[in-house]
């Protein structure tokens, strides 16, 4: 019983304390209303958001740059980790490039993506996938070294080669540094899409949040920032689940 | 495993076998033939180059100087099959115990796999993380993964080592009860005079790459450690590998 309150209960009090606190101290009016709205009237314009069918269009949209840039670049990063990780040859041609963009701040391209790409899509997507794919490269990468020679070698002597010893001893191996990778590319993915949102765009979540500010909507800027909050966790939880799925047999994953 | 009738076991050949890592010498000029179906137990103390010739033979490692054969055909063209336990079992903790058993093996080997794990006593296991196997359980599947294969030559790196006293003799056993329900040929790498004694059939000394003694051991099995001439001819093997201490240090 004190387990159920320690994994349901327990993670879900410091934010409902904060939403106390922050009502108390709206509905005494210590700051403006107009810069700090109470919880209530944040509710009250999600719900119009909501009921007007805006804020499904821009969640739709920036769900579906997060989603095709993370496919992007996820596999490339995923990709060339494992040639990275499988063969000397590929590592020493391509890992100092990929280190020397990946130094690179990705969102200090910003300019140039919106130069070359224009203020469509293809700039936000290539701005997400780029900043997702490092972070998948280099746990891939580590991931497929880290993996213990001695299963490697008692493969071969049973018989394993090429696409079976990779199956059913690196990636294995690997996985659960990918997975450490993915859960790390999904907070970068959701901070990329955030700032090229707010620059040159007419929809999006970050487009909302900009948009407001013109207009001083405080509240439409703390609903975005609650979106951004809730499909950040969201999609964490789903990688984890994906984490447990794939990874019950380890030890540390199991119940 | 249950087909005993299929002939089995693989003679192997050693002659001027040498192998070097750099300037190191580690296998100087050895020769050695086992006969098949002989358990042959190499004896000798870390660095005296038995893990070397174990590696050599599992065509692990490629020799310097000198020829290995497998009934007479040289390691590439031999259709033997050879299988090694190591001393940490090396079963994929992502692969159920079953799935390790069958690891890389075509077609239909479920039911073989549960035959071989029932010889090892561990058929209840099947569907267990080796996560949550002791070290002696997961020294038996691996056994296991070894038997399926219906080895020709099992090679035992240390297969023991890393286990209780209790565990170890069980094992012992166990490996001595299979090998002579199947005839293969055995090969047992081990610093344990006493296993080596218990175990096998001729024990071979190893120093400095050379080997130093050669010791057929007919004592008939099953073999009791606390018999006199066992315990004689363990007494034999470690005074000789104790004597040649001081001289290591000339």
């Amino acid at each position: 019983m004190s387990n159920t309150f320690q994994k349901q209960i327990l993670p879900w009090l410091l934010p409902f304390v904060v939403l106390i606190v922050w009502q108390i101290v709206s509905m005494l009016e210590v700051v403006s209303p107009s810069l700090f709205p109470a919880p209530t009237t944040v509710l009250e314009s999600f719900y119009e958001l909501i009921v007007s069918g805006t804020l499904a269009e821009h969640i739709q949209i920036s769900l579906y740059r997060a989603f095709v840039g993370l496919i992007i670049g996820g596999s490339i990063g995923l990709l060339l980790g494992i040639l990275n990780g499988w063969s000397k040859w590929s590592f020493f041609t391509f890992d100092t490039s990929i280190q020397m963009v990946r130094n690179i701040p990705h969102l200090a391209l910003l300019p140039l993506a919106i130069v070359w790409l224009g203020i469509g899509e293809t700039s936000k997507i290539f701005l997400v996938a780029l900043g997702v794919m490092f972070p998948i490269y280099i746990n891939t990468l580590h991931g497929i070294r880290s993996v213990d020679r001695g299963y490697v070698e008692m493969g071969r002597m049973y018989g394993l080669r090429g696409w079976q010893l990779f199956r059913h001893v690196y990636l294995p191996g690997a996985l659960p540094s990918i997975f450490v990778g993915l859960r790390y590319a999904l907070g970068v993915m959701w901070l990329t899409l955030i700032v090229a949102e707010t620059i040159a765009t007419s929809d999006g979540l970050g487009y909302l949040a900009m948009n407001a500010r013109q207009f001083m909507q405080t509240d439409i800027i703390i609903v975005t920032i609650i979106i951004y909050a809730l499909f950040g966790k969201l999609a964490d939880m789903i990688a984890q689940v994906g984490e447990k799925n794939a990874l019950r047999w380890h030890p540390n994953y199991r119940k | 495993m249950t087909n005993s009738t299929e002939e089995r076991g693989v003679r192997i050949n050693v002659s001027q076998l040498q192998k070097s890592f750099g300037d190191n010498e580690v296998l100087k000029d050895v020769d050695l033939t086992i006969e098949k179906g002989q358990f042959i137990a190499i004896v000798g103390k870390s660095g005296s180059g038995k893990s070397t010739l174990l590696r050599l033979v599992a065509g692990l490692e490629q020799p310097t100087n000198g020829t290995l054969l497998f009934d007479d055909k040289t390691i590439k063209k031999t259709d033997a099959s050879v299988t090694m336990m190591y001393q940490d079992s090396r079963l994929l903790p992502w692969k159920t115990v079953i799935d390790n058993v069958g690891l890389g093996l075509k077609g239909d080997w479920k039911d073989g796999a549960l035959r071989v794990l029932q010889a090892v006593g561990l058929s209840e296991f099947q569907k267990e993380w080796p996560g949550t196997l002791s070290g002696g359980q997961k020294q038996r599947v691996a056994l296991a993964r070894a038997l399926i294969r219906e080895p020709d030559l099992l090679m035992l790196d240390e297969p023991l080592s890393a286990l209780d006293a209790l565990t170890r003799t069980e094992m012992q056993d166990l490996i001595e009860q299979i090998w002579r329900d199947n005839q293969f040929t055995s090969l047992l790498v081990t610093h344990d005079v006493r296993e080596a004694v218990k175990l096998a059939d001729r024990i071979v000394l190893i120093e400095d790459g050379e080997i130093t003694l050669d010791l057929e051991n007919p004592l008939p099995r099953p073999r009791d450690v606390t018999d006199e001439r066992l315990v004689a001819l363990e007494k034999q093997v470690t005074n000789r590998i104790l004597e040649e201490e001081p001289s290591a240090n000339h």
